[in-house]
């Protein structure tokens, strides 16, 4: 479903693009595009790395850490049922004034997405359960992933799909490393950088059964991203898990990862 | 009690620690008396107790928590959470049998330190042993025990990746022996001292102290860490082999 257009012309629209910081940049209308911290190519290959491996038709996919809602939108154009967009840090930041520019852009693009300020830390059972969780660049913001994970788990019904900064990559065994003040890349909110043996770890405690790893499209090794299944996952959600996707749970599979380079 | 009653609950529980119950009874514990008598001395003597309040987090059979109510502390509870509630654990009873039998009052409860709040009350001293290696969120139980600590929190966990000098921890899962007949599958960690020093510090510690275990050195660790509100004279206590981590005090 998608909603009515915006009526602003379009210098009302750039005029009010330009109140916001923006992190996703993206076509709102042809040659109106808001100008993010990521580029659109750049998004345009997460996008295809992230979702391309799966059938979303139909399904429900909430959002975590939304920003912009780039990823919300992508899921809704590749045919979700409900989508929910979630925030809190962006939607809340006086600089950012993420959820005004996500409902900007939502509007603009006439999308059915829903959006709810959520704090990942305050997850639970009462915002429901969805198919597809998305947790892309969120991890390693937080002091406290672990719980976040647990968390997480409880509102999956099939698929939590994590991206992440990774670190430790010399080490087979599961660990995380911890970032005190901005000293990973000038930045205070970010916290940990696990290696991808610690993933598998933690995915798998929570009753994850199946995941699979691939690293970053463009950044390689430096980001992993995780498709963590449960054991209620459908056939059809599954298109194409093949290369460079990586079958993380059987022996040996961490040790050929860091072997591979 | 009898003595008859006393063998008989000592025979009938499984025990984790070795404890003197009298001067030729000695319960078969995994962890042998004489590295749970070094441990005491490592953890308490530098502590003055007379009068304190302490609760033990993690206390197994309570070794720690009577030998806290022996040095004069005047409450202590004793708390567990796996070796006390998976099914089949009876190390709570035991720990109940231990302090009837030396005629200690300790109180004992069951409890997940994640759910540790202000509400729960204010302790003078916090003790955890073996910590991280048992949780699968220390970050989060860390908070439970800042939480109810007002002078002092002694924590002691298994440590790796002491080579390096970026703060790090290693998860692990491993057979604990508790629960099942055959133990449990456990899931934790083991921090290395760069990183407990930055979450003992996030969490408004600005005193921290640090020893390697007196049995089995740097693979285990002890921390003392003390909140702002503890006196410089808690200081005294912790001589050589213990060393400031914070010195000079963080701010």
């Amino acid at each position: 479903m998608t909603l009515p257009a915006s009526r602003l012309s379009d210098d009302d629209l750039r005029a009010r693009m330009k109140q916001f910081h923006w992190w996703h940049s993206m076509a709102l209308r042809p040659g109106v595009t808001t100008f993010g911290g990521k580029p659109e190519l750049l998004l345009a290959q997460e996008e295809q790395a992230f979702l391309g491996p799966f059938d979303l038709t139909g399904r429900s996919v909430i959002d975590i850490g939304a920003w912009n809602g780039f990823f919300s939108f992508a899921a809704k154009r590749r045919g979700a049922g409900r989508v929910l967009a979630t925030d809190s840090y962006t939607w809340n930041h006086s600089a950012f004034r993420g959820r005004e520019a996500f409902e900007l852009a939502r509007d603009e693009l006439g999308l059915d997405v829903e959006g709810l300020e959520l704090d990942p830390t305050e997850i639970d059972e009462k915002v429901g359960l969805f198919d597809v969780v998305l947790f892309i660049g969120v991890f390693y913001h937080l002091y406290d992933p672990i719980d976040a994970l647990q968390r997480l788990r409880g509102i999956t019904r099939q698929l939590l799909l994590v991206e992440t900064h990774q670190d430790l990559m010399e080490n087979p065994n599961p660990g995380m490393v911890f970032y005190p003040g901005d000293i990973l890349n000038h930045d205070a909110t970010n916290w940990w950088g696990p290696n991808p043996a610690l993933m598998l770890h933690l995915l798998l405690q929570l009753g994850f059964t199946r995941v699979f790893y691939r690293d970053h499209p463009t950044l390689g090794r430096a980001r992993g991203t995780y498709a963590a299944f449960t054991p209620e996952v459908e056939a059809g959600l599954i298109q194409q898990l093949g290369p460079p996707w990586l079958d993380l749970d059987v022996p040996g599979a961490v040790e050929a990862l860091l072997a591979r380079g | 009690m009898s003595e008859a009653e006393l063998l008989q609950a000592v025979e009938a529980h499984r025990w984790l620690q070795s404890l003197r119950l009298r001067p030729n009874l000695v319960t078969s514990g995994v962890v042998p008396e004489a590295r749970l008598v070094a441990e005491e001395s490592a953890l308490l003597d530098p502590l003055n107790l007379t009068g304190a309040h302490v609760l033990e987090v993690g206390a197994a059979n309570g070794f720690f928590s009577l030998a806290a109510r022996r040095r004069g502390a005047a409450r202590v509870v004793a708390t567990d959470h796996l070796a006390w509630t998976l099914p089949g654990a009876d190390a709570q009873s035991a720990t109940q049998w231990a302090a009837h039998a030396l005629d200690l009052e300790v109180e004992t409860l069951a409890l997940d330190p994640r759910g540790l709040s202000a509400d729960f009350g204010s302790f003078h001293v916090v003790l955890a042993t073996a910590f991280f290696e048992q949780l699968f969120n220390p970050i989060q139980a860390l908070r439970g025990l800042r939480s109810v600590t007002n002078r002092v929190l002694v924590l002691e966990t298994l440590q790796n990746e002491l080579a390096d000098v970026r703060p790090m921890m290693t998860a692990q899962s491993r057979i604990m022996p508790f629960g099942g007949a055959d133990g449990s599958w456990i899931s934790g960690w083991a921090p290395n001292p760069p990183l407990m020093l930055q979450l003992l510090r996030d969490l408004g510690f600005n005193r921290v102290l640090y020893r390697n275990h007196p049995t089995l050195g740097a693979a285990r660790g002890i921390y003392a860490a003390l909140l702002p509100e503890a006196p410089d004279g808690l200081l005294a206590g912790f001589e050589a082999p213990w060393i400031n981590m914070t010195s000079p005090p963080a701010g």
